[in-house]
């Protein structure tokens, strides 16, 4: 009993001693960063950005990571071989330059000479060659790193500068999918020197360089002095800040509480704090569109009542999408047409006005049409039974708002639709398996490949095509979309794609959310990447 | 005292095995598997099989099992699926801050509940009294989550006296463990008062009484030492709580600790994680209460223990 008594006094005083260590250092590097004076507003070095985020990353290795959360910390942290800029446009990165054979199988790289890994390494053909075979190995387990290179033959190292990838048949996403941050070239120097290690203390060629991770505490970088191979969007040369933090925060109340004391510089604002941050004016606040549709309602064709495309249509007459919108999402996005959002290279402007809209009249006609009349109760019938349905959709306050409003809606036309929430994973299965007569979904994505995961027939029962809508015109447009190697030409089959998904009327897309971030006033020179992150390189710290 | 001591550790060994096996049913019962979690939803049908197969998730969960406990009896708990880092590694960095949150918020409990216990008790107005109990009503309904943001709310933002962000030192241990504490405290109080009401009942506080002891040192000295043997008891086996209690409270005040790797873990179904996490959590258990049984036998002469 005594012992044990000593025995904490001695933890606690231990712990205490620490303590006051720590609160000195930190009083030390917070004294260091007292903004000095400015007189004009000219880019000024040094200081800390905290960060933060809701997920700890699994690993910081790109190639064996699966959490979104690494995705977005190895913007800073590596260089892939192209990249994209403020347009959209893909410019060069690591590599300078970049030629396709006429079969869209050969794709040969002309790397930049002057790039070192953070490491000291040099960043040639071998090191790129190493790095892409690394991620495409079986014994790297890689989550997602592994498939955006596509079917790849081989890697080859063309020159002590010159790298070419072989595929073994035409991949459209190919482009793209290299500018992903996890498609970024690690040192193979430090991947045989650190071996399971990696992971914990990665090693690239980014704007930052890796300092320190605390497990479930805070993810700290610190400036790469040597970068002198920005991409052309951002200015050349190494980032002004000397750090960047990123803090673990999994409770969004404090966060924006850490956020409002000035612990925090950048937040991803929750919904429900957007018009307060707002009405404060304090902050800057900055918008993108989500890259996805928020929320859609999707029909299973292969069960009663939505075999019948007229009650599909119908039900898409019957939805006036603004009232969900508002109400659903307090108005924080836009009202959706199609299955990809403008947000989303590919997106067809047409759709807004190709796409059905609240039409009473029309929804009555085409109920009528298909057999449902109006009973006794109100209720639509057709051969004695209602027209009730269930919506399976999961536990998120906006869709469940959202589906309160469409249930109303469409009970004023005799629709009876129950709502019931599954826990994500637990609704996923369920839809697989298609017991669902129509879901709320929603989805983020980079490219409008998206489109093969939703609607082609072989990801019925294994992936996301949730319609169950076995169409081999449908699904030869996607084949189509995958294997054009021409961007125009890519252009016009999305857009077909479109046409034919609203034709079909396998959605109706209701909205798509704004994400907010907000920036505290001492943050210049803040950006943000259409791809939805903060550029980093051109902000400093008044 | 041996033989009990031996009995109960090799009892250890069953309740860990029907620990394990419970953990590890419910984890694979509940919809989800590691691997589609970890890809995501758009992960396409190949890719999971890939790697369901290269993880060995793709054998049968008896073998899967078995190789677990096949390995943790040579000590090797496995590595994590989320983070590929080793089981016993991230437990060992995550144990000690959650160890120190919960004796931290057990000493405040304690404290704070026995002097309020030991107050309404010997409380000459009744005012005080249902004061104490109203108030120890109140902390013990509010949930963790909620009343660890108000002190967020109060403390940090509006009186700017903490930090919010800090996560090691004294400074960051104040907010978790009043929040943690007070549930606690709340039924200490209750108890100690309970118990110290019983006892001022007895012939001997009378007698005490009787022969012109002021009520200060009836109260202090001769109640107070017989009723805390219960109190104590509650108090040691509420430490087990305080550590799952650390989950919410290492959430919102965003500490390292062990209940945040156990919420991962569970959300990820990274099983070797969660079957490390559980082995250890049930041995603190176990180990806790012959703890507690031992100095139930210091502490009241009349327990012996053949």
């Amino acid at each position: 009993m005594a012992a044990a008594q000593a025995l904490a006094r001695i933890v606690v005083h231990r712990e205490a001693r620490r303590a006051v260590a720590i609160s000195l250092i930190s009083l030390l590097v917070s004294l260091l960063l007292v903004p000095l004076p400015l007189t004009y507003a000219q880019p000024k070095s040094g200081g800390e950005l905290a960060l933060v985020s809701t997920e700890e990353p699994d690993t910081l290795d790109p190639q064996k990571t699966g959490t979104a959360i690494t995705g977005q910390l190895m913007r800073y942290l590596g260089d892939t071989l192209i990249t994209k800029d403020l347009k959209g446009n893909y410019i060069p990165a690591l590599a300078r330059s970049w030629t396709v054979s006429a079969d869209g199988l050969t794709w040969t790289f002309q790397l930049r000479n002057d790039v070192k890994f953070h490491d000291g390494s040099a960043l040639n053909a071998q090191a790129v060659k190493a790095s892409i075979e690394r991620a495409l190995a079986p014994e790297t387990k890689s989550p997602i790193a592994g498939s955006l290179f596509g079917p790849v033959a081989e890697v080859q190292a063309a020159g002590d500068f010159t790298v070419t990838i072989k595929l073994k048949e035409p991949f459209a996403p190919f482009l793209d999918n290299l500018t992903d941050p996890r498609a970024m070239i690690v040192s193979p120097q430090a991947v045989r020197d650190l071996g399971d290690r990696f992971g914990r203390s990665p090693v690239g060629t980014g704007p930052f360089k890796f300092q320190e991770w605390r497990s479930a505490d805070r993810i700290i970088f610190a400036r790469n002095p040597d970068y002198v191979w920005a991409p052309s969007y951002v200015h050349a040369g190494p980032p002004f800040m000397d750090r960047i933090v990123l803090r673990i925060m999994p409770e969004s109340a404090a966060q924006v509480a850490a956020f409002e004391r000035g612990e925090l510089s950048v937040l991803a604002v929750p919904p429900t704090d957007v018009r307060r941050l707002q009405g404060t004016n304090k902050y800057t606040i900055f918008s993108f569109l989500r890259k996805g549709v928020g929320l859609f309602m999707e029909f299973n064709v292969t069960k009663e009542p939505f075999s019948d495309i007229r009650v599909r249509r119908a039900v898409s007459h019957a939805i006036e999408k603004n009232s969900v919108l508002q109400i659903g999402l307090e108005g924080l996005g836009e009202v959706a047409s199609g299955p990809l959002p403008p947000s989303i290279w590919g997106y067809w402007d047409g759709i807004k006005e190709y796409a059905p809209k609240y039409d009473p009249g029309k929804a009555k006609a085409l109920l009528a049409e298909a057999g449902w009349r109006p009973g006794p109760d109100g209720v639509l019938q057709k051969d004695g039974k209602p027209f009730s349905f269930v919506l399976y959709t999961a536990p998120i306050d906006t869709w469940t708002r959202s589906a309160q409003i469409v249930q109303a809606q469409l009970r004023a036309f005799g629709i009876l639709m129950e709502i019931q929430t599954f826990e994500f994973g637990t609704l996923l299965a369920k839809l697989k398996a298609g017991e669902h007569p129509a879901e709320f979904m929603g989805y983020t994505y980079t490219s409008p490949d998206i489109v093969q995961l939703w609607f082609h027939s072989s990801n019925i029962g294994t992936g996301l095509a949730f319609s169950h809508d076995n169409d081999s015109k449908l699904d030869a447009l996607i084949e189509a979309s995958r294997r054009e190697t021409d961007q125009g030409k890519r252009l016009t089959i999305y857009r077909d794609i479109q046409k034919y998904v609203v034709d079909q009327v396998l959605w109706v897309p209701l909205w798509t959310n704004t994400n907010y971030f907000a920036v505290q006033p001492n943050v210049q020179g803040a950006k943000t990447h259409p791809d939805g992150f903060l550029v980093l390189n051109d902000l400093w710290l008044k | 005292m041996r033989a009990f001591l031996t009995r109960r550790l090799l009892l250890l060994v069953p309740t860990l095995l029907g620990v394990t096996l419970a953990t590890f049913l419910m984890l694979h019962l509940t919809p989800g598997d590691p691997v589609t979690i970890m890809l995501g939803e758009f992960a396409s049908a190949s890719d999971v099989a890939r790697l369901r197969s290269e993880l060995g998730l793709d054998r049968p969960i008896v073998v899967q099992y078995l190789k677990f406990l096949g390995r943790a009896v040579r000590g090797d708990l496995g590595s994590s699926i989320r983070s590929r880092r080793p089981v016993a590694e991230e437990i060992t960095e995550r144990l000690p801050p959650t160890l120190v949150l919960a004796l931290a918020a057990q000493v405040l409990a304690v404290c704070a509940g026995i002097i309020a216990g030991v107050t309404a008790a010997a409380a000459r107005r009744p005012s005080v009294d249902s004061a104490i109990v109203a108030v120890t009503l109140v902390g013990l309904s509010m949930p963790t989550f909620w009343s660890g943001l108000l002190l967020i709310l109060l403390f940090s933002l509006t009186l700017g006296w903490l930090p919010i962000t800090e996560s090691g030192g004294l400074r960051a241990l104040i907010l978790p463990s009043v929040t943690l504490a007070a549930p606690a405290a709340a039924v200490l109080a209750r108890v100690t008062r309970a118990s110290v009401l019983e006892v001022l009942r007895q012939d001997y506080v009378r007698t005490a009484r009787a022969k012109g002891v002021s009520e200060r040192l009836v109260v202090y000295r001769h109640a107070l030492r017989n009723a805390l043997i219960p109190v104590l008891t509650v108090a040691a086996l509420q430490f087990a709580g305080l550590v799952a209690g650390a989950v919410i409270v290492e959430s919102v005040f965003s500490r390292p600790g062990l209940g945040r790797l156990a919420v991962t873990a569970i959300l990820s179904r990274d099983f070797p994680l969660a079957q490390g996490i559980v082995l250890v959590v049930a041995s603190m258990y176990v180990f806790l209460n012959v703890g507690v049984d031992i100095v139930y036998g210091v502490l009241d002469p009349r327990i012996r223990y053949q």
